[in-house]
């Protein structure tokens, strides 16, 4: 659907004048400043916001799995936990770190930042925005409540049939995984089409394709790829609750089923998923290492069409998962060979990084450092992934320690230390202050050290013959060593992290004693249009449309170039910024209806497990959530004169009275005004001006 | 509060101009203060040990699963031969692209204070040869990498040369093409052997004819022989994994896995471990396989032609027993059989014990995996509950009582394992249940236990001796 902006359905004149609200349908709630307004708020970087605490919170929890795991094997014959109590703590933290860490700390950088890099206002539907997150947050609630509710899932992350039923089985762990998953799925489906809705459609003048930032583009690709990779699993899972609670028999081999159906249905999906986790670091990394090299990233475009390649042939490599599985040797010579040619476009990558830092002017801030280190140990990661694309080699490597350490080396090392780059990096402009660089450098060393004496070993291990999701292991196997070294890897993460967590509130209280100086909108030097706003980011975005001309477009605009060619600063960064001073910007007002539409899936699955009689309420509430959305009033029509709920310090319907309702879209371009982001919906100058008063909505 | 904004930046003072934050350059002792808590200083120090403990342990090798060391089987050299050359290509990527990253960080970095705002690098954003390089390079060295993958796996899942081979079974020489039935089941593996002619295409492994020898937990083949495994599983996904000879392949129920082979070029064991998470003991899931010369093979094949010899006394009991009178057992093998045919032989077969009351059928109403270890051999094997335990210790050659008496007063004690009915409505067991025997009859049946099969040689007794 289009976006359409059409003006407010209200009158001229009386404020006070009732507008009938539709049955049943709540006011919209208005900005107060306190808590509250995060639970009914539409704004992208509150969401991108909230996105990351979530997903920080559940860090928490699947690192202190993986400490449980690491303790346990430090030694042979490990007894803190019972080999029931390790099986679900080994499947719930992959779970947790995969579609509870990994992607939502991706989505919370790309809520915030992809309006931000293309220069719009917000993203296309920001009512669907919040219900993705709260979907998200309760989907993830609902997958780690199972441990109070007798024991999460183990059944493994990958959960193979037929071990997943209930027979092999006969907890509710499994249950909570299928149905956690179709939840935060829903959400990143959800989100899916919102960002890439938002990216086709809401750019400015002149930000084509081609001038997108790479993390505005390797975002994309992603989204793409939820957007497929997502309806496969749901599809899996659906048949797996459906096997559990319903006794159907899809994976029910004494029925005649074929285990061989969940796994490539789970590695379709799994496969890309892989891209999913990792593209939106390659994306950070692509921001973050021009930056701080003073260079513009080398081969943008070989960038772009690499990220895209990878996107594409992610789809056509799933079955190395299963070189094992006996899918017969035709087929695994072929996703051998495929496998193996996916590592031209990320070794594209790599060299292109190399070639951005070769030549710069390299500061190595925290951002950077860990920038380059995803670099360093993705090359390791990719490296180990060749070894086992090699389909003999990998019957003796695969599901061993050498897995293990591969996927980390990628996942960690390549997503999760990506993500600390773009958090020291975007922090001053989403919060306002920065993070101390002595802790971080702290932070980033502890973490990289602990990384690499916990995962460099098991590559050791591995090849030494270590079986994964082994809950124990005996002496005498040569194991005994570099898992306590690993064990003692762990902890060294665990300070780092620790670190960045105290760094954080560290830095908040100097800043508050230095009298919270602002850090300018700019303070790293940097490229894109996300840091020509003030930071934090002021509500609204941008002051005004910026009419892009080329890539880099806010670097362009500070600098130019001599007669020989040499850089010169044409323009401080203040000059060329927006103040955010702003106030005449109508922005979507708040809404109740995400959290509650959210709210009634996790009902819903609590009662498909326990009782049927409670998916009612439940989905009443989601029917009560649809309607009340779909009848919701674009502003609040009975709010009384006065209220601001376009946040912008004046009196909204003074506001209205003062502009020309049916003139001010004429008045633009309406067909541009479908494409533009930041651009129409803003006042110009003088009271009599018509005000662009406008409301995106989801139509 | 300067100083304290200072840490947070710095690069203050190039940024100053940029972001107007006003913020100060550090004095000098800041600086030094800042160099020496630096993490990349500690780094360094560390890294020395580092490397040394790296060293030392990469020289302890002493891994019966080791898939790079000890190897005894034509396709795991095969395959670990080519992976010596892969980590050398990746090792040298590595160490390339390493390199150059060191080189670039040296030689371009500019410290805190150097740092000045207005001087820029050449803006290069491209370069058409170099990126054509980029792409061709990876694409190259990967062309060269596959190819010779192709020929590899070709050569390794190629038609299989199984040479027959002749055994006395039964008194008659057959011509046996080596082949092996392997079954995974929670948490075991069962080895059938089919001598007779037939044909191991069944699509479910309860549809196979019943095997000439069927085992548990350890694998006897001859020693340089090609021997084609089938594998499968009766319950969830298994992994049959024996590192020192091939790779793994998984057992899929309902599936006879493609052709896949192991051989072993000397004598010896060679130990296992299922890869395949399979629930609960996938940890204590292991198995061995035990290489033998072609007479000790031969001799152990006949071995396993045979029921258990029970003396003369116990033999006319049990054959009361079988036609239907109920005497009561007089003396502790008397009992033993007594016990086995009451509470163990719905599950297990005894053969010359309690034929009578097993049948494939019957178990497999019983249990989920459908299947419970055939203990007619069970002396003959080093091994038990899923290669966990030892029959024998190995340092001694004695019987090893105490486990084997601990694991029938509980397995549950012994190993992970689901002693419960599937549900209310599906009594099926999942595992060995504890059957309460009394001290009594646990004693009885480690005697009949101890007597069912011969005692392997002490070569194989301490070579497959697990902790």
């Amino acid at each position: 659907m289009a976006i359409i902006e059409r003006p407010l359905a209200i009158g001229p004149g009386d404020g006070a004048e009732t507008v009938k609200r539709p049955l049943g349908s709540l006011t919209r709630p208005q900005q107060t400043g306190s808590w509250k307004d995060w639970l009914s708020t539409v704004d992208h970087k509150k969401i991108g916001i909230m996105y990351g605490v979530a997903a920080m919170f559940f860090f928490v929890i699947g690192g202190a799995e993986a400490l449980l795991i690491r303790i346990q094997l430090a030694t042979p014959n490990g007894t803190l936990l019972s080999p029931e109590v390790y099986n679900q703590v080994f499947t719930m933290h992959g779970v947790t770190m995969i579609f509870l860490v990994i992607v939502p700390l991706a989505a919370a950088f790309a809520n915030y930042l992809l309006p931000l890099q293309i220069g719009a206002r917000d993203v296309a539907f920001p009512r669907l925005n919040a219900l993705s997150f709260w979907i998200f947050l309760f989907g993830g609630l609902f997958l780690n409540t199972s441990w109070l509710l007798g024991g999460g899932a183990d059944g493994g992350w990958f959960n193979y049939a037929p071990n997943s039923s209930v027979t092999f089985s006969p907890t509710h762990g499994i249950d909570f995984y299928a149905l956690g998953l179709q939840i935060t799925g829903i959400a990143s489906l959800v989100s899916a089409i919102n960002l890439i809705t938002t990216v086709l459609n809401m750019r400015p003048k002149g930000m084509s394709l081609f001038r997108m930032p790479v993390f505005t583009w390797m975002n994309l690709v992603v989204q793409f790829l939820l957007l497929f990779a997502i309806p496969v699993i749901s599809i899996a899972l659906f048949q797996l609750t459906f096997d559990r609670l319903f006794n159907a028999n899809f994976f029910n081999t004494e029925a005649g089923a074929d285990p061989l159906l969940w796994q490539h249905l789970f590695w379709i999906f799994g496969h890309p998923e892989v891209y999913i986790l990792i593209l939106p670091s390659f994306g950070i990394i692509s921001e973050v290492i021009p930056t701080f090299s003073r260079k513009p990233i080398f081969g943008y475009r070989a960038m772009v069409f690499s990220g895209i390649a990878i996107g594409f042939m992610g789809w056509g490599v799933w079955a190395h998962h299963m070189f094992v599985s006996g899918i017969g040797p035709i087929s695994v010579i072929a996703f051998s060979i495929s496998t193996m040619f996916i590592a031209v476009p990320t070794g594209v990558k790599i060299l292109n990084w190399l070639a951005t830092i070769w030549g710069g002017k390299l500061r190595f801030t925290t951002a950077m450092l860990f920038a380059v280190g995803v670099v360093s140990m993705f090359t390791i990661g990719g490296l180990s992934g060749v070894t086992h694309s090699i389909a003999p080699a990998d019957t003796q490597q695969t599901d061993t320690y050498y897995i293990v350490a591969h996927f980390h080396y990628v996942i960690f090392g390549g997503a999760l230390l990506g993500i600390f780059s773009g958090f020291y990096f975007w922090w001053p402009k989403m919060f306002g202050y920065m993070l101390n660089e002595r802790i971080g450098k702290w932070n980033f060393w502890l973490q990289i050290v602990g990384f690499n004496v916990t995962f460099g070993p098991m590559h050791i291990l591995g090849l030494q013959g270590m079986s994964r999701r082994i809950d124990t292991y005996d002496a005498g196997f040569g194991f005994e060593f570099w898992n306590l070294i690993a064990s003692i890897g762990a902890f060294i993460i665990a300070a780092g992290i620790g670190i960045f967590f105290y760094n954080i509130s560290y830095s908040r209280k100097e800043w508050k004693k230095a009298g919270m100086p602002n850090p300018g909108p700019d303070p790293w030097d940097a490229r894109s249009l996300e840091w020509m706003t003030a930071s934090p980011t002021p509500e609204h975005n941008f002051d005004e449309e910026i009419i892009v001309e080329g890539p880099d477009e806010f670097w362009h605009r500070k600098y130019g170039y001599d007669e020989e060619g040499n850089v010169v600063r044409i323009a401080t960064a203040e000059e060329v910024a927006q103040d955010g001073s702003n106030t005449n910007v109508h922005l979507p007002s708040p809404s109740y209806f995400p959290i509650l539409l959210a709210l009634g899936l996790p009902i819903v699955s609590y009662g498909l497990i326990y009782s049927l009689w409670l998916c009612i309420p439940g989905a009443a509430l989601i029917v009560y959530g649809i309607v009340g959305w779909i009848f919701e009033h674009p502003d609040d029509p009975n709010a009384a004169h006065g209220h601001d709920d376009h946040h912008d310090g004046g009196d909204d319907h003074a506001e209205l009275d003062a502009g020309d309702e049916t003139g001010e879209l004429e008045a633009g371009n309406p067909e541009e005004g479908e494409l533009v982001g930041a651009g129409a919906p803003i006042a110009s100058d003088g009271a009599g001006d018509a005000v662009a008063d406008t409301e995106t909505t989801e139509a | 509060m300067t100083d304290q904004r200072t840490h947070n930046l710095p690069f203050a003072d190039g940024l100053r101009k940029a972001s107007q934050a006003r913020l100060t350059k550090p004095t000098t002792s800041e600086s030094k203060r800042m160099q020496s808590t630096s993490p990349a200083r500690w780094l360094k120090r560390g890294a020395g040990f580092a490397a040394l403990a790296f060293v030392l342990a990469a020289c302890a090798s002493d891994a019966e699963l080791n898939t790079r060391a000890d190897l005894a089987g034509p396709e795991a050299i095969q395959i670990e031969n080519f992976t010596t050359w892969i980590l050398i290509v990746t090792y040298v990527v590595f160490a390339l692209v390493m390199l150059v990253s060191f080189e670039a960080w040296r030689r371009y970095r500019v410290k805190g204070d150097d740092y000045e705002d207005d001087v820029f690098p050449a803006q290069v954003d491209h370069n058409t040869t170099a990126e054509i390089l980029f792409n061709g390079i990876p694409f190259a060295i990967l062309v060269v990498v596959g190819f010779f993958t192709f020929l590899l796996h070709w050569e390794l899942n190629g038609e299989n040369d199984v040479n027959p081979i002749t055994v006395d079974v039964a008194g008659q020489t057959i011509d046996w093409e080596p082949e092996i039935v392997v079954v995974g089941q929670q948490w075991w593996w069962e080895y059938q052997y089919h001598f007779g002619d037939v044909e191991l295409t069944a699509q479910r492994v309860e549809n196979l004819p019943v095997a000439d020898i069927t085992t548990a937990t350890q694998m006897v083949i001859p020693v340089g022989q090609e021997i084609e495994l089938e594998v499968t599983s009766r319950d969830v996904i298994h992994s049959h994994w024996i590192p020192a000879l091939n790779g793994k392949r998984d057992a899929v129920p309902g599936r006879q896995s493609a052709p896949w082979k192991i051989q072993a070029d000397e004598p010896g064991v060679f130990f296992g471990q299922c890869t395949e998470f399979c629930g609960l003991s996938h940890s204590r899931m292991r198995m061995q396989v035990i290489a033998l010369e072609m007479p000790e093979f031969q001799a152990w094949v006949s071995a396993q032609m045979q029921g258990i010899a029970l003396d003369a006394e116990t033999q006319a009991y049990v054959d009361e027993l079988v036609s239907g009178a109920t005497p009561a057992p007089e003396n502790s093998s008397e009992r033993a059989v007594a016990t086995f045919r009451g509470k163990c032989a719905s599950c297990h077969l005894l053969e010359g014990v309690a034929d009578d009351l097993w049948s494939a059928e019957r178990v497999a109403e019983q249990l989920v995996s459908g299947a419970a270890p055939n203990l007619t051999h069970f002396a003959s094997r080093t091994t038990f509950a899923g290669g966990i335990v030892n029959v024998y210790d190995p340092d001694t050659g004695e019987f090893n009582e105490n486990d084997l008496r601990a694991w029938l007063r509980n397995p549950a004690d012994v190993k992970a394992n689901f002693t419960e009915p599937v549900s209310a409505d599906d009594p099926r067991l999942r595992g060995m249940p504890n059957l309460n025997l009394t001290t009594e009859e646990v004693d009885d049946l480690v005697g009949l236990l101890q007597a069912a099969g011969e005692r392997p040689s002490d070569f194989v007794i301490q070579e497959t001796g697990v902790e």
